[in-house]
């Protein structure tokens, strides 16, 4: 793959990589026929972003170039590479004539060649860590609630916040959206200053609640996020269900560049207080242990969303860790049948742990290389994305 | 001058003492420095180990007043760090008079600071002096030099800036060939390039008598940085041994010019 | 007890951040006592007893709300004291110098805690957007409300009015990089040096031509090490040895729109610096004076 970065859109590349750096550590990049995909994942795994630069960002695209007939270039590369090849975003416009990209599959390195004015050129050859993608399920459409802001209208809100804050609320009813950075239940508030902004409906370019809600989360991803719009000068939209569903940020300006930023939810009186890293495990443990006993309440069908399959837990990746064993997959299948038997009646089928060995195994083939996703039949892993 | 310091060694006036600051700033990176005042100018330098040696240079034509006796050598260690607080003593807004004095061999150095816009006011340091350790003499007229390259100091300061920090060690690779000049840093696993042509217009002079690959420590060449924001012209020369000379000027209002000037050692191939 | 109060004038609510900030830079918690016609700071020593508090701040109620409810515990008791993080109720304040309106009122929430209803205005739309701040205060008992009552110090033995603080703020940051400690030394004739003394360096810096409000000399010397210039009086001039970091913390104060500053010194052993506004705020730090 080969490719050319024309200057004004250079500064847009730079700020997009600092954006992701805010993210995750590792960059995974990929290029299809006519895009290419840049995406991160944070350490917890609650935060994900992904920005696609189409074809028309560039002024000269050409994924085949070093060789015909590869499906897609996929590499990993670490994100402090990234960021020392776009070390300052301010200045690359003054300075950065044109950037040239070039992946070739058969060396192991990533090659960024900046051509700055004065007859200066600075090389990046950077390392390639893998050869895979990683990929992100998520609904972006079809959900309940939907708020159009311009960026400037958010980071103002979060103004009034602190930085030592970890995480926001956001209680949403059609009369107003509350961001507030603590949750309902007592946690220890006799050191932290409790705070909310109050925003009305019409300070929004569009403003949809079909459920009332609370969502709960990090702070940090979503400030990298509105840097992100603010420095392309775009709105953020806002897509997102209920409580423990991921909640779905587009910034995009409809034409070159199109950037999703996932965060996972939680209940606000889980550890508000906690990092995202703690929330995570300790919810995952919950999950777990409920899942256990409520299996009856869970239900199968995969062609409906699946995130309702981990009401508690809004963990983009779900797959079962490792401790998890044989026994207990067979335990968990005897119970399934237990509650079959005993309560005939019930119009939920359980979700029988083999369907969520399955998912998380769906999951798990999005890290491997081979991974197609034609390949998981008759299943909607996720709505299409419209193109609004 | 008072007529009661004629006698003295050294003694010189000054309307603003700000360039100054600014000047013994950029070399300060140790905490002692050696003075000395020459009948041409004042000159501080400072020694880090035996690998880098900066030098501020102020001809005499800097200072409203200037004198030093023709008998005695002026030369004796000073804490650096003091003198620049001393000399900023008003804080970086105000402009203000500077005045020393050093009395005898032994003697503190005395500054006297009067700032221009307050009234009433005003400062005198004591800063104790004592005797000089000798300086490297780096300079060797039998090692011939091996390239020159002249460029704006903002044009370098922004190639400089642009490096990784984190990378113990930058390669300078000079060369009759384009690319001319490549500026290349090693990362854990990755490797950037810096190539300047010499028939870029950041280039004012470019020689080069024979390809040379040279080695330094990255935070050395670093410790000019403050130096190329004060300055207005940098010249690094590189003498076949590998030693590193960069000169740098400063052009004031007035046309007068202050310099410095960093020797860097290169690093041994292993 | 109750306590509300609303603030609407942008002067007052650039003068309120300036003073919590300040506070904030010299103590990292103090005590909020509220009365009918005044509101103090106060920030003591942790070992507070006989020692003057470090900070004794009031300001009149009425040049800065426009509304103002108090109801104390009982006709004994009228006032209120709450011990409030100084850095809580300054991190909230940021946003206060573009703010519309202010309301601080006492809240129950999970805790005792001073609630602060900021109406901010909106850079969409012409209308104001409601922002609210909860900061935990502990209520102090009536017991220990000896401990924070106004300072009595003796008569100073000078009362000099010091130059603008700005001023003395860039000298006083550069000594303090120098040594830990700054001689203050003011004489009955106007003269101001502050001096800091190591083995590296002696650098004084002087004013002259200050407005001395009181002299109450002649000053002993017999014990000390003063310098003067050879032209001086020595037993006109007063001196003390004090913690730099602390003289440059009060300096913070120079954000706050004042009038005029007076320094009191009582030989060796205190300076007061103190602050007053035209809008009656009264702004006293405490320092101590350090004796080998």
């Amino acid at each position: 793959m080969k490719c050319h970065v024309p200057g004004p859109n250079v500064k847009v590349l730079a700020r997009t990589v600092h954006a992701l750096a805010r993210f995750g550590d590792d960059l995974y990049l990929e290029s299809l026929s006519d895009c290419i995909l840049l995406r991160t994942l944070n350490a917890s795994e609650s935060a994900y972003a992904m920005v696609k630069l189409n074809k028309n960002f560039f002024s000269h695209f050409n994924h085949n170039y070093y060789c015909v007939d590869v499906e897609g270039l996929k590499c990993k590369i670490s994100m402090k590479s990234a960021l020392n090849a776009f070390k300052s975003p301010a200045h690359m416009d003054k300075q950065v004539e044109n950037l040239e990209i070039k992946l070739d599959p058969h060396s192991s390195k990533l090659i960024f060649q900046l051509n700055c004015k004065h007859g200066i050129v600075k090389t990046h050859y950077v390392s390639i860590l893998d050869c895979k993608a990683m990929q992100a399920v998520y609904t972006k459409d079809l959900v309940p609630n939907r708020i159009t802001s311009s960026q400037r209208l958010l980071s103002e809100a979060l103004g009034n916040f602190q930085c030592s804050d970890d995480q926001v609320t956001l209680e949403v009813t059609s009369e107003s959206l509350i961001i507030k950075n603590f949750g309902d239940t007592p946690t220890d508030i006799s050191r932290i200053i409790r705070s909310q902004v109050t925003i009305k409906p019409f300070e929004f370019s569009s403003y949809t609640i079909g459920t009332d809600t609370n969502i709960t989360f990090t702070l940090k991803e979503f400030r990298a996020l509105l840097g992100f719009a603010e420095g392309l000068n775009l709105p953020v939209q806002l897509h997102f269900e209920i409580t423990g569903k991921p909640a779905v940020f587009v910034v995009h300006n409809g034409t070159t560049i199109e950037a999703h930023f996932v965060l996972a939810t939680s209940k606000p009186d889980i550890g508000t207080q906690y990092t995202s890293q703690h929330t995570t495990n300790s919810e995952r443990k919950r999950k777990e242990n409920s899942n256990d006993n409520n299996i009856s309440a869970k239900k199968v069908h995969l062609d409906e969303d699946l995130s309702n399959q981990f009401q508690e837990d809004s963990n983009l990746f779900n797959y079962i860790p490792n401790n998890m064993s044989q026994n207990n997959v067979r335990e968990n299948i005897n119970n399934v049948e237990k509650a079959n038997s005993i309560d005939t009646n019930c119009d939920n089928i359980p979700a029988s742990p083999t369907s969520r060995m399955r998912i998380a195994s769906v999951f798990k083939r999005c890290f491997e290389s081979t991974f197609d996703p034609r390949i998981i039949h008759g299943v909607v892993l996720a709505e299409n994305s419209d193109s609004d | 001058m008072d007529d009661g310091t004629s006698q003295y060694y050294f003694t010189a006036s000054m309307d603003s003492g700000k360039t100054l600051y600014n000047l013994l700033k950029s070399i300060q990176f140790q905490e002692c420095a050696v003075f000395c005042a020459m009948n041409e100018g004042l000159k501080l330098t400072v020694e880090e180990g035996k690998c880098v040696q900066a030098s501020a240079y102020i001809p005499a034509d800097n200072f409203t007043e200037y004198h030093v006796r023709d008998d005695v050598d002026v030369l004796f260690k000073i804490n650096i760090s003091v003198l620049t607080e001393c000399l900023n003593i008003f804080g970086a807004n105000e402009d203000s008079s500077l005045k020393m004095y050093y009395r005898c061999e032994g003697s503190p150095l005395l500054l006297v600071l009067q700032p221009q816009s307050m009234i009433n006011v005003m400062t005198d340091c004591e800063i104790a002096t004592q005797i000089a350790d000798s300086i490297l003499e780096l300079r060797d007229e039998d090692v011939p030099e091996v390239a020159k390259l002249v460029l704006k100091a903002s044009a370098f300061m922004g190639l400089l800036g642009d490096l990784e920090r984190s990378c113990d060690t930058i390669e300078i690779n000079l060369s009759p060939e384009h690319p001319n000049v490549s500026i290349i840093t090693y990362g854990m696993q990755d490797r950037s390039c810096i190539d300047v042509p010499k028939s870029s217009d950041m280039v004012q002079s470019f020689s080069c008598k024979q390809a040379i690959r040279l080695k330094y420590q990255l935070y050395h060449l670093r410790l000019i940085m403050k130096a190329l924001a004060i300055s207005s012209k940098v010249v690094l020369r590189s003498s076949s041994n590998g030693l590193l000379l960069i000169q740098l000027k400063l052009e004031k209002e007035d046309q007068r010019q202050m310099f410095t000037e960093f020797f860097i050692l290169p690093l041994l191939d292993d | 007890m109750k306590f509300r109060a609303v603030m609407v004038d942008p002067g007052p609510m650039r003068e309120l951040t300036h003073i919590v900030n300040t506070i904030s830079k010299l103590s990292k918690e103090c005590v909020l006592r509220l009365s009918d016609d005044k509101i103090y700071f106060i920030v003591s020593e942790d070992n507070s007893g006989p020692t003057p508090p470090v900070l004794w701040c009031e300001i009149s109620q009425s040049n800065f709300f426009s509304e103002y409810q108090m109801i104390g515990i009982d006709e004994d008791h009228k006032d209120i004291y709450l011990g409030i993080v100084s850095a809580s109720l300054a991190k909230s304040l940021v946003t206060l110098k573009t703010a519309k309106m202010l309301k601080i009122k006492l809240t129950k929430k999970q805790c005792p805690c001073l609630t602060l209803d900021i109406e901010m205005p909106s850079s969409i739309s012409q209308q104001t957007r409601q922002v609210s701040h909860d900061i935990p205060v502990v209520v102090v008992p009536r017991k220990l409300w000896g401990e924070f009552n106004e300072p009595k110090i003796p008569q100073p033995d000078i009362s000099i009015e010091l130059p603008p603080l700005k001023q003395l703020r860039n000298t006083i940051d550069r000594m303090k990089t120098m040594s830990s400690d700054i001689i203050i030394s003011a004489s009955a004739e106007g003269r101001l040096t502050l001096q800091i003394k190591t083995d590296t360096a002696k650098v004084s810096t002087r004013f002259r031509g200050l407005n001395v409000e009181s002299f109450e000399g002649p000053i002993d010397h017999s014990d000390s090490e003063t310098e003067s210039q050879t032209c001086e009086d020595i037993s006109k001039i007063c001196s003390c040895r004090i913690d730099a970091k602390k003289f440059s913390m009060f300096l913070n104060a120079e954000q706050i729109s004042h009038n005029r500053t007076l320094c009191h010194i009582i030989h060796k052993r205190l300076v007061v610096l103190q602050l007053h506004t035209k809008e009656n705020v009264d702004f006293q730090c405490f320092i101590m004076g350090i004796v080998y």
